[in-house]
């Protein structure tokens, strides 16, 4: 269970330093998206877990030594039409998990995609994982690991495979995340008047993303 | 003829079997990632199309019941007499007539199952029933066909000795067996009833194969059989017609044999004058229960407490172990299970259980015989005291629902006079019983559209078809009867049928699970889902579905927000200030009306009001969520908000249709009028906005039409005219209150209107709706002002759409009458 790993809300432990960033999940329809959060957030897997229509949000706090990391996590539609809303999504975002399903090559292939567009398009800097999900059915797998490492490599991504169903490096691919992420200058309590602002830009260029 | 009466006893009508469906082996998955779908409900779908069969000598079926371990319940029309039981109760040969009658009956029936694509496989002298009128009436036709032809199920279908040849030697996974199975199992029967005695009577399974084997080198079957029933003399005194008719279907070689259609149209029949003596008529009373369609007796007797399990309990058939008593002793990492002993209950025993219907006859003793049979127009309402219970209690009360389903089987029947009637019926509440076809007449579906439906090419493949595939596995699949394959592939013929067919539109995620509650609705009339979806994506949701959809959903998302401010000038503020606008939480609540949001059972009793409603109706069930959200949103940040919506608490959906409705009388219609409705016909002076105009404002648009209508209805409102004093004293609305004020009096946050007599009026009118007028070049003021009054949280503000200008040409302007 992710809640194992990561212990959520420690009781009675004055907060040292919070950081917070804004994660966006990417991705085809139905690799498991809304699947790797449900089980990064709540710790479960629902074999038919419904499709995101618009998109998602939930929030989760991991703690690396004396740090807590509040992710907020967008989780977008992957229908291809929903495309113009992912920037609203994106946008502002510190880092992103673009996620494929290691039995599906075209997935794989729409994965690279939104790599290269986050890349063009989001925050410079931002921190990219992508996520071959799906690990469980590694007896019908058909993006090969090699293939994808070396391409991660080459994109200067973090790379992990994932299985949301068994839960294997669901709060691994987190935890590399909130350690790439830069700790200082975002940090601390001030995070919530910071993230404000950012929604409030979010919401403004709805106008001007998908017309 | 035969006469109704209340007290006449009546017998039990339904009997219900049990079975199991095969146990996929260990938790393997499909191909598609998620796990094999249980062969209970594969054949839970394919059930359904047993409902719809219909024919004077089939019994019909009612109802299919999925329980644990893959049990299924079946439950059916039954009589307890039947071939079987005739030929042991005669002592003479039962008439050759009668015999030849029944075949006659029971060929027509075959026919009419192969017509449908059916298999009977299952005939024996036990399952020809006979009714109180000596009808024949084939059972059991249906388990052949809903387990995939035996393929999920572990025991094999058939009794021995009536079982064809054919069918012992071929391996039944890759052989589907065709109608001529039937004419073999027939003829063995015919030649037991007609030679009065059984066919190997003591002789063991192995032995009985071993003689239908052996079969095989003989020259005339028939009279093989004849003598090892020992009787050949009667069977070579039989007339030569009936032998060839016999030698028809008991015949080795398929090819020859004949199928039940060529055997019904057989000479033999138009021999004999049997029409005469079958009918063996009834005179005595009969209860009215009787009268009404077996569907609805069996609904009624579930309402009344009717359960079916119990029934099996009782008879043993269904025993509850303790649980501890099923844990397996191994479990391998794959899966598979080793050493739980098999439930005794499991094996396969089709006895057959009659359920009493004592407790529905004493439930409705009170009701007259004219209860049974109302003229319509002479319906009283029913009492006070039923309306004034809460729907989910109305919905389970015998009593009423029997009213309901006896008044609406009259005006469905009598559909499309009556429309009127059906209507003010529909408003007090729809019984689930008719509810598929309550919203197919609501939705003006007409009867011609099964043909359209035909004439659509579903199969070719299409680019949606891999984004469907993904989307219909989880698409409302807790539901049994949704996640079955049939539904699956329902599902995907409606949608495709829906997209080939509209070619201006695409497929958007959240179609599927609009799609689903018409196709769980109308489960064997795919015609009339797709006509439905039709008719509710014209209605609800025009243009929603079009390639780049943005305008129209942005559309409905402002004025969504609109209505807040109108109706919730403190929330809307709150929301206001918080950033958290309804494009963050409220695409999928308009783009699948809500049924991506709820469970089934919730989108039944929305949608059920949501129909009578017009096409604005949904902003108002939007509005209503909110409100009952409503403290926990006004005392929560951003953050906060959005995760209330991403994982939506409790909504009480019958409170929130009667909010609904509430808002939905006190609006008046052009607070809430789209420009991408469909409508009839737009008015010069409707408030026909584009989105970058929309956007502008927080308060919505009234029009002409509508502050006329105020004036007409004893809705309180007040017309607040911002204009100077000047032009409002030579021509303004009579009644109207002069607020005279400046666009850059705005300016200044902390403005506030001074204390003066029409601010007096101004806050003893708050709660009517204020109407703010100005001419139509101070629109930006008209705005400000709008957004000022709002902010101090007045209720039911709004703009007057065209300025004073657009009251020019309706003449009511004049001199004002001052304070």
């Amino acid at each position: 269970m992710a809640n194992r790993a990561v212990p959520q809300r420690p009781n009675g432990q004055t907060p040292g330093k919070i950081c917070q960033f804004k994660l966006v999940l990417l991705g085809e329809s139905s690799v498991g998206k809304s699947s790797l959060v449900l089980r990064f957030v709540k710790g479960q897997f629902h074999e038919y877990q419904e499709s995101t229509i618009g998109a998602a949000f939930l929030t989760q706090t991991i703690h690396l030594n004396d740090v807590a990391v509040k992710f907020e996590i967008w989780d977008t539609a992957g229908q291809e039409r929903y495309h113009s809303l992912a920037p609203m999504y994106y946008r502002g975002a510190q880092a992103a998990i673009v996620v494929y399903d290691i039995t599906n090559q075209d997935t794989f292939e729409r994965a690279k995609n939104w790599v290269k567009e986050l890349q063009r398009q989001a925050t410079p800097g931002i921190v990219i994982a992508l996520a071959g999900n799906k690990l469980d059915l590694n007896t019908m797998r058909s993006v090969q690991t090699d293939e994808s490492q070396t391409y991660a490599y080459e994109n200067g991504l973090l790379f992990m495979e994932t299985s949301a169903k068994t839960s294997a490096n669901v709060t691994e691919i987190f935890k590399a995340i909130a350690e790439k992420l830069p700790k200082n200058e975002t940090t601390n309590t001030a995070g919530q008047g910071r993230r404000l602002v950012e929604s409030e830009g979010a919401n403004k260029s709805l106008s001007s993303c998908c017309k | 003829m035969t006469c109704n009466c209340v007290d006449a006893p009546v017998p039990p009508l339904f009997g219900v079997q049990t079975l199991f469906a095969a146990q996929h082996t260990s938790e393997s998955c499909g191909a598609n990632g998620l796990p094999l779908t249980p062969n209970s409900i594969t054949i839970l779908g394919y059930a359904q199309k047993l409902r719809t069969l219909n024919h004077p000598n089939l019994v019909s079926h009612l109802d299919f019941i999925r329980k644990q371990h893959g049990r299924i319940i079946l439950v059916s029309q039954y009589f307890n007499r039947s071939l079987w039981t005739e030929s042991k109760n005669y002592s003479l040969l039962i008439p050759l007539e009668k015999v030849l009658s029944w075949t006659h009956r029971i060929l027509s029936a075959l026919s009419y199952l192969n017509d449908n694509g059916l298999v009977h496989r299952f005939l024996t002298p036990q399952y020809i029933l006979l009714d109180d009128e000596d009808n024949v009436k084939l059972f059991n036709y249906g388990i052949y066909y809903m387990t995939n032809s035996g393929k999920n199920i572990t025991f094999p279908i058939g009794k021995l000795k009536y079982t064809a040849p054919e069918v012992l030697v071929l391996d039944r996974a890759s052989n589907k067996s065709g109608p001529k199975t039937d004419s073999w199992s027939l003829g063995i029967i015919i030649l037991e009833l007609l030679l009065g005695a059984q066919l190997w009577p003591t002789l063991k399974l192995s032995q009985i194969i071993r003689k239908i084997l052996s079969l095989t080198h003989c020259t005339d079957v028939v009279m093989r059989l004849a003598r090892e029933m020992g009787r050949l003399t009667m069977y070579q005194s039989l007339p030569s017609e009936l032998k060839d008719f016999l030698s028809k279907c008991i015949c080795m070689d398929v090819t020859k044999r004949m199928c039940p259609k060529e055997l019904y149209d057989h000479k033999i029949f138009s021999l004999y004058e049997y029409s005469k003596i079958l009918t063996n008529k009834c005179y005595s009373c009969k209860h009215p229960l009787r009268q009404m369609k077996l569907n609805q007796v069996y609904y009624l007797w579930k309402l009344a407490g009717g359960d079916v399990e119990w029934a099996l309990k009782k008879k043993g058939l269904l025993r509850n172990e303790s649980s501890i008593l099923l844990i397996p002793r191994l479990i391998i990492l794959e899966g598979t299970l080793y050493g739980n002993a098999r439930n005794q209950s499991c094996l396969l025993d089709l006895q057959i259980i009659e359920l009493s219907l004592d407790l529905l006859v004493n439930r409705l003793q009170h009701l007259k015989i004219t209860d049974y049979d109302p003229l319509i127009d002479q319906i009283k309402d029913c009492d006070d005291t039923i309306d004034k219970l809460p729907l989910v209690i109305r919905e389970k009360d015998t009593e009423y629902q029997f009213h309901r389903i006896v008044l609406f089987d009259r005006l469905l029947s009598s559909y499309p006079f009556k429309l009127d009637k059906l209507l003010i019926e529909a408003k007090k509440d729809i019984p689930p019983y008719f509810r598929g076809e309550i919203w197919a007449c609501l939705l003006n579906v007409c009867s011609d559209t099964e043909n359209t439906y035909l004439s659509i090419d579903k199969e070719t493949a299409g680019v949606t078809d891999r984004q469907i595939e993904v989307d219909i596995p989880r698409c409302h699949q807790y539901n049994d009867l949704l996640s079955s394959s049939v539904a699956h592939k329902k599902l995907k013929r409606v949608l495709k049928a829906w997209l080939v067919s509209h070619p201006e539109y695409v497929y958007w995620q959240g179609l599927d699970s609009l799609c689903a509650p018409f196709v769980y609705l109308n489960f064997c009339k795919e015609h009339v889902a797709y006509a439905c979806l039709t008719a509710f994506v014209k209605k609800y949701l025009n243009d929603v579905f079009l390639r780049d959809n943005s305008a129209v959903i942005r559309e409905y998302l402002i004025k969504l927000f609109h209505l807040i401010a109108f109706h919730d000038p403190q929330l809307a503020n709150h929301l206001d200030d918080k950033g958290f606008i309804p494009d963050l939480f409220a695409i999928p609540w308009f783009l699948t009306m809500f049924s991506h949001v709820f469970p089934m059972h919730k989108i039944f009793h929305l949608w059920d009001k949501l129909l009578l409603g017009d096409s604005s109706y949904p902003l108002f069930v939007g509005l209503s969520i909110l409100s009952q959200l409503r403290s926990t949103l006004l005392n929560s940040g951003f953050n906060e908000c959005i995760l209330l919506f991403s994982d939506l608490p409790e909504v009480d959906i019958e409170k929130c249709v009667l909010e609904s409705s509430k808002f939905n009388d006190v609006t008046p219609r052009s607070i809430t009028f789209r420009k991408y409705e469909l409508r009839t016909e737009t008015r010069e002076h409707d408030p026909c906005l584009i989105y970058e105009v929309l956007q502008k404002e927080f308060s919505p648009r009234i029009s002409v039409y509508d502050l006329q209508e105020l004036k007409r209805s004893s809705q309180k409102f007040l017309v607040v005219d911002a204009r100077e004093q000047g032009c409002y004293i030579e021509k303004c609305i009579p009644g109207s209150l002069n607020i005279p004020i400046k666009e850059e009096d705005f300016e200044d946050e902390n403005f506030d209107l001074a204390p003066s007599p029409e601010l007096s009026a101004l806050v003893n009118n708050r709660g009517s709706v204020l109407i703010v007028v100005d001419n139509l070049h101070q629109i930006n003021k008209v705005r400000k002002f709008c957004r000022f009054l709002v902010k101090k949280e007045y209720p039911k503000v709004c703009s007057l759409h065209g300025g004073i200008e657009a009251l020019q040409t309706f003449n009511i302007l004049g001199p004002a009458i001052l304070f």
